[in-house]
């Protein structure tokens, strides 16, 4: 037997759910831009009697009606882990894309200025001095030519030296980003495990958890597991970088090496792999195949030279010193003493100037060190910028599957605002009825003949 | 099913977008550059091949300012080799008017004589022409002549080579003792003889007579090698020539932009980009509360 007023709880408890229903689609709309956010649905049960008791023991429930059992977030977990594998490893490309691209545009070539061209030139002008080794205008030219060959390869030595201290800095911001990060995460589980301990709602922290999460994985290529009491727990590199409410320390050794609470790790990824790699591979690797080409060219030259005699007959002395592409000078000044003649006694024999001339088409001389050098170069960048492009796309279609499970529908609240409506609507009605009813029943019941 | 919701699909919208646009941005810095291979990843192997096609058509290039300059010398060589032979044809009638003269004229013999000494005084001055400086009979030598006042050699015995293709060397002068004959026994020493003999013994000029025929051998094999010397090289600028020209529109095939097709490729890039604006524009707008009252 339920009591008479039963009728209006109900009603009441239905107009209470579906204004709590419509509370969290505007909640959904309201976020729809809210980077981050997961949308959410009331969950709604119906209320009925308690089975299996017999009617008179029964606790008087305000059966046949509805109440909400909890407030869900729609995201969906699975593919929110496969999200955060391909956002470390996207990270990672498309850092490793930009440093190689940023060392590419260090070497300006094929162009008519770049340090091919200025090799060229440089072999050609002593092409001029065997033709005339008594012209002491085209001795100067040569002279000319190495000082503006050095500066360039000087100057492409010092940019390498520049570029990798922007990455180093970068990196040193990037380390800095991930333990604060870290840190909010280790505040969030705390923070999260009392809330889910005490029963409340969770989706909001849920939310910056998953955020920081993405961000983690962004960085470093951070693993995580998600416990049971919504804390997340991130391994980086095989070591543990936050456990419940504890945040390790990530630093880079002065060897650009990653370090967990001091322990070296393994292979990360994310944004900061790619900085260490460039770092510790990339960078040096073309340092020392320019630094190669500096040395073939001083070796080569001053080889050629030593072998010659200069205009007043002495034998040649180097024209270059210096062995790596950052200390390369040219040592001598005076034009005269570049030695063009292969035979002594002050002639104007070119055939050691000839010899120069013919350094540049070697199969092992500078010019094919660099031009190997820039071969590699772009082999390397072209590789990257194609895998870059690659996990781009696969980032961006996991990006649009979770938003798809996760993200706002503007449609669908609407169309659930519409259904809240109605059956609020139609709730109020019952209430009307049932008031109706009773109404007739108090006011109007046994007044016949009255 | 794939739920499409507001963000998912502005975000699909945005990355066709961007990549459109990134398309069109690529496009216009090789039309605005003229060049297809604005950086080396544009195409690593095409980069290399221009660093090395650039370098041949460098060295091609110097090969060819080498000839001129080798043309230039021999032309010098030629030249005067020309008038040290028309000048000896003189010395060589005159020696006959001194042989048929005979003993009997002294002062008809010194005439001839005095015209000899001037015909050794010109001579000498041509065997020391020069070329941008350099004397073009004296070896590799760093004075200003080749042969010095008392006629006898002054250069040295080197030689000078113009490179005028690969692996292609071309030694452009004798030592003037070669061509004139050696120091002691040259043509100036033979001229200095006949002047002395004209005044004093001309019935001796019969052996000088036979030398002078020797010297002008020498030096009319001399002018003659000179002159081939002249064709291989024109042949060898001729070749390099149209080497350039290859080497030159194969760089341009593999780093310039092909501009008509350039022109398709941007309509088509700017066609698209287009449309993808558009339907952005008009699908965005849609939802359903366009159709609720």
């Amino acid at each position: 037997m339920t009591s008479s007023f039963s009728g209006l709880t109900n009603a009441l408890a239905a107009l209470n759910v579906q204004r709590y229903g419509m509370e969290v689609t505007g909640q959904n709309i309201a976020n729809a831009n809210t980077p981050g956010y997961t949308r959410q649905r009331a969950e709604l049960a119906a209320v009925g009697p308690t089975a299996g008791v017999a009617a008179l023991y029964a606790t008087q429930h305000p059966n046949g009606s509805v109440t909400v059992t909890g407030t869900t977030r729609l995201n969906d977990p699975m593919i929110d882990g496969r999200a955060r594998t391909e956002h470390g490893d996207n990270g990672y490309r498309q850092t490793t894309a930009t440093v190689l691209s940023s060392v590419e545009t260090l070497f300006d070539e094929p162009s008519d200025n770049g340090l091919a061209e200025q090799l060229n030139d440089f072999w050609n002008s002593w092409a001029a001095v065997a033709n005339n080794p008594g012209d002491l205008a085209a001795r100067n030219v040569v002279l000319q030519k190495a000082a503006s060959l050095t500066s360039s390869i000087n100057q492409s030595s010092a940019n390498l030296d520049r570029l990798t201290q922007a990455v180093s800095q970068q990196a040193s911001a990037a380390t800095v980003e991930i333990n604060t990060a870290a840190a909010a995460l280790a505040q969030l589980n705390g923070d999260i495990a009392v809330a889910s301990a005490s029963g409340s709602n969770t989706n909001a922290l849920a939310d910056q958890r998953d955020a920081l999460l993405l961000k983690l994985a962004d960085l470093t290529g951070a693993q995580s597991t998600i416990n049971a009491n919504g804390s997340a727990d991130v391994t980086v590199g095989g070591l543990t970088l936050v456990t419940s409410t504890t945040a390790s320390t990530l630093s880079l050794s002065s060897g650009n090496q990653i370090l967990v609470g001091g322990t070296p790790a393994g292979p990360a990824g994310g944004t900061l792999q790619g900085l260490v790699d460039g770092l510790t591979t990339a960078l040096p690797g073309y340092a020392a195949q320019l630094d190669a080409v500096a040395a073939s060219l001083a070796s080569t030259v001053n080889a050629g030279q030593s072998a010659g005699y200069d205009l007043a007959g002495n034998p040649g002395g180097p024209l270059f010193a210096g062995s790596t592409a950052a200390t390369l000078s040219v040592v001598v000044t005076n034009p005269a003493n570049l030695a063009a003649s292969g035979t002594p006694g002050g002639n104007l024999d070119g055939s050691a100037a000839l010899g120069m001339s013919q350094l540049g088409s070697s199969t092992s001389g500078a010019d094919a060190a660099y031009r190997a050098l820039v071969g590699t170069l772009a082999t390397d960048v072209q590789r990257a910028n194609q895998q870059a492009a690659v996990q781009q796309a696969v980032t961006n279609n996991i990006d649009e599957l979770a938003q798809s499970s996760a993200g706002v529908s503007f449609d669908e609240e609407t169309t659930n605002l519409l259904t809240y409506q109605r059956a609020y609507q139609a709730s109020s009605r019952v209430m009307s009825t049932v008031d109706e009813v009773l109404d007739l029943l108090i006011n109007h019941t046994g007044r016949a003949g009255l | 099913m794939m739920r499409v919701t507001a963000g998912s699909a502005s975000r699909g919208a945005l990355a066709g977008l961007q990549a459109d646009a990134a398309r069109l941005s690529n496009l216009q810095r090789q039309i605005t550059s003229g060049r297809q291979i604005t950086r080396p990843s544009d195409s690593p192997t095409g980069t290399v091949t221009a660093l090395q096609l650039r370098s041949q058509l460098k060295q091609l290039t110097q090969f060819q300012t080498n000839a001129n300059d080798a043309l230039g010398w021999l032309t010098t060589v030629d030249s005067t080799l020309h008038s040290m032979t028309s000048q000896l044809q003189q010395v060589r009638s005159l020696v006959l008017q001194g042989m048929n003269t005979g003993t009997g004229n002294a002062a008809s013999n010194e005439a001839l004589a005095q015209q000899v000494d001037q015909a050794r005084a010109s001579l000498l001055s041509l065997a020391n022409s020069s070329y941008l400086g350099r004397p073009v009979f004296g070896g590799t030598t760093a004075g200003g002549v080749a042969f010095d006042a008392a006629g006898s050699y002054a250069g040295d015995t080197g030689t000078v080579t113009r490179t005028v293709g690969p692996n292609n060397a071309i030694d452009l002068n004798n030592p003037g003792t070669a061509t004139f004959g050696p120091n002691g026994s040259n043509l100036f020493d033979l001229l200095t003889d006949i002047s002395a003999k004209l005044r004093t013994n001309p019935s001796g000029l019969g052996t000088d007579l036979a030398q002078l025929d020797v010297r002008q051998v020498a030096i009319t094999n001399e002018q003659s090698l000179a002159g081939a010397k002249y064709q291989r090289i024109q042949s060898v600028q001729n070749t390099a020539n149209t080497n350039l020209v290859q080497l030159k529109s194969q760089l341009s095939d593999l780093q310039e932009v092909d501009l008509a097709d350039m022109a398709i490729q941007v309509t088509s890039a700017n066609a698209a980009y287009q449309a993808a604006l558009a339907t952005t524009a008009k699908v965005s707008q849609v939802s359903l509360l366009d159709f609720l009252r």
